[in-house]
């Protein structure tokens, strides 16, 4: 299939917008969505960005059933491990379905990949939800590792209340 | 004991701060895996755009229950970003020398990265922690953090530099 890889740009807003939602509705996940079209351009598109985006886009003639051109995303950002140092953590990867099977979720993470170790990173990091079986078995063929499973590290949260409590000093 | 400062770390703080991150590496039972240096620590995190931001807590010469060493704790963290919810604060590394523990450094430390998350407007604070570190899991549960990998099934995988190379000359 033809297709391009290329940087996100802030007119790729309303299109990562509406894919993100498609993520999180295939994560069973989207009443969770609280960051709009606005956010992401301003958090995603100003002096100091905290993520950078990269986009799949097919030609005019290959577009979706909707029409749509754009029919893959990748979001990430650079991290910082007190062991190895620089880090790439790649936040978000999708790929419409009707566009899976064509090697475009590869070559997005490849992109990633690319741009990670350019930065100077030595390690690519991201989680997959346990139930996701296809996610689970595509990245394992690319030659990652668990590091739940293997090291037995758990991703922790404190937010909310919690997060304010914190902050005050409370126990 | 009362007397300890908390501050940001500056660029003549790197060797304390690779020393504490080698003894809680070691805490971990993960030394050998330390290949950072004090070039990458001062080129990272106090360049024009640092991929980390680091408090440091210090205590007066005439408290120091260690010979030599005035840093006694740290905390690295940076800025990272989900797309349903925004800015978080991602907490890497937290740690107070044995010899300092119990006198409420570590909450202090917490307090203040809390409060940083809440004046950066981010929606939470994240970090992992190995199961098998009881104590810290509890540590972290007192003070309202859950268990995302136990609770929503996130688990955390990596790609190491090999492998991204692979991966990043794939077309």
């Amino acid at each position: 299939m033809d297709f391009t890889i290329r940087a996100a740009t802030l007119e790729d807003c309303k299109d990562i917008s509406r894919m993100i939602l498609e993520l999180a509705e295939y994560e069973k996940v989207s009443d969770q969505i609280k960051i709009t079209q606005r956010d992401l351009e301003q958090d995603g598109f100003s002096k100091n960005p905290f993520f950078h985006g990269i986009i799949a886009e097919v030609p005019e003639h290959l577009k979706s059933r909707d029409g749509h051109t754009k029919v893959g995303y990748s979001l990430y950002f650079y991290t910082y491990s007190s062991w190895k140092g620089r880090a790439v953590y790649m936040e978000d990867l999708y790929v419409m379905p009707e566009f899976r099977g064509k090697s475009i979720g590869k070559a997005l993470m490849a992109k990633v990949s690319q741009l990670g170790l350019a930065a100077g990173c030595t390690q690519l990091n991201f989680t997959v939800l346990d139930w996701n079986k296809s996610s689970l078995d595509f990245y394992r063929k690319q030659g990652c590792w668990d590091v739940t499973s293997d090291l037995g590290y758990h991703c922790m949260r404190c937010e909310g209340d919690a997060l304010e409590h914190l902050a005050q000093g409370d126990l | 004991m009362a007397n300890f400062n908390l501050r940001k770390a500056e660029p003549k703080d790197v060797p304390d701060i690779l020393r504490l991150i080698k003894e809680l590496a070691k805490y971990e039972e993960m030394e050998d895996q330390v290949i950072l240096t004090e070039k990458d620590l001062l080129e990272d995190g106090f360049g024009d755009h640092p991929f980390y931001h680091c408090v440091v807590a210090d205590v007066a010469a005439e408290h120091q229950k260690v010979e030599g060493y005035s840093v006694i704790g740290f905390a690295m963290y940076y800025f990272t970003y989900d797309p349903w919810i925004g800015k978080l604060l991602y907490l890497e590394d937290f740690y107070v020398m044995r010899e300092y523990r119990g006198f409420g450094i570590g909450s202090e430390i917490l307090k203040t990265l809390s409060d940083t998350a809440m004046k950066n407007r981010c929606s939470s604070m994240h970090f992992i922690v190995a199961e098998s570190n009881k104590a810290s899991i509890d540590f972290y549960k007192r003070r309202g953090a859950f268990d995302l990998s136990l609770q929503e099934g996130w688990r955390l995988f990596r790609i190491d530099k090999e492998n991204l190379q692979k991966m990043s000359a794939e077309e």
